[in-house]
């Protein structure tokens, strides 16, 4: 086995930010995420060989992540939530006032995503990931993601009960405010 | 204080593109709050256990070679 660069090594000291941030969002627990992330590095220095310089480490890095996180899971004897689940029950939150958004709800309303739509639309929406390369993260065709990250949205939406956003955005409501005034 | 005819224009086109564009993005609501949420998650600070993990791994394999 060759040695571990130092390059490899510092690349991996930057990506720990990224990594926890994914781990939490798919464990939403602060205690498990780090753990995973721990197994995630270890993985990540074994098998250093196996990545190819110049690719994307990071997805390389979220890949690893992933396949643990679903392996423990899966070792512990959870069922993965199946995305048409039974969810819709417990979908009742209260709405955003003033139609301003808490983040505490927010978090709320993504823990109550079932994990294959949480981590994709964390993957498109939040860590900056293409379609394909979220679809290659997560083993699955490109379509997959982009009708999971749409679910999820929708649902995101119902549970927060924001409705009809593209027509009722902030600018929208500014511009109707200031046109209003205006005239 | 009658000036106050700003960005009517601004406002319609960030409609469309919100309407057409990109549904994760800067005027979807569910886009903001997702990029803060993890926006937070990422600027934690990091447990100084993950650099001491990888010094640790670096002892436990063998020396890289000198050329």
């Amino acid at each position: 086995m060759t040695a571990v660069s130092q390059s490899f090594k510092t690349d991996l000291l930057g990506s720990i930010p990224s990594l926890r941030a994914f781990a939490v969002s798919l464990t939403q627990n602060a205690d498990k995420a780090d753990d995973l992330v721990q197994e995630t590095l270890v993985k990540a220095w074994d098998k250093h060989e196996s990545f190819q310089p110049g690719t994307n480490l990071k997805a390389w890095l979220f890949t690893i992540l992933r396949n643990e996180f679903y392996s423990q899971m899966r070792k512990r004897g959870r069922e993965v939530q199946d995305s048409d689940g039974i969810m819709t029950a417990r979908l009742a939150v209260h709405p955003a006032q003033h139609g301003q958004l808490d983040l505490k709800d927010f978090r709320g309303a993504l823990e109550q995503l079932p994990e294959d739509q949480r981590e994709a639309i964390i993957l498109i929406g939040a860590s900056g990931f293409s379609y394909e390369e979220a679809a290659e993260i997560c083993g699955c065709a490109v379509g997959t993601i982009k009708s999971r990250v749409s679910r999820a949205r929708t649902r995101l939406q119902e549970i927060l009960k924001i409705s009809g956003e593209d027509e009722y955005g902030p600018d929208a409501i500014s511009a109707q405010v200031t046109g209003s005034n205006a005239a | 204080m009658k000036n106050m005819t700003k960005d009517i224009t601004a406002g319609a086109a960030g409609r469309r593109r919100a309407a057409s564009g990109d549904p994760l993005g800067p005027n979807s609501e569910i886009g903001r709050k997702l990029k803060q949420y993890y926006d937070e998650l990422v600027s934690d600070h990091v447990p100084d256990r993950f650099a001491q993990l990888l010094s640790q791994l670096e002892r436990t394999e063998p020396a890289p070679k000198k050329d």
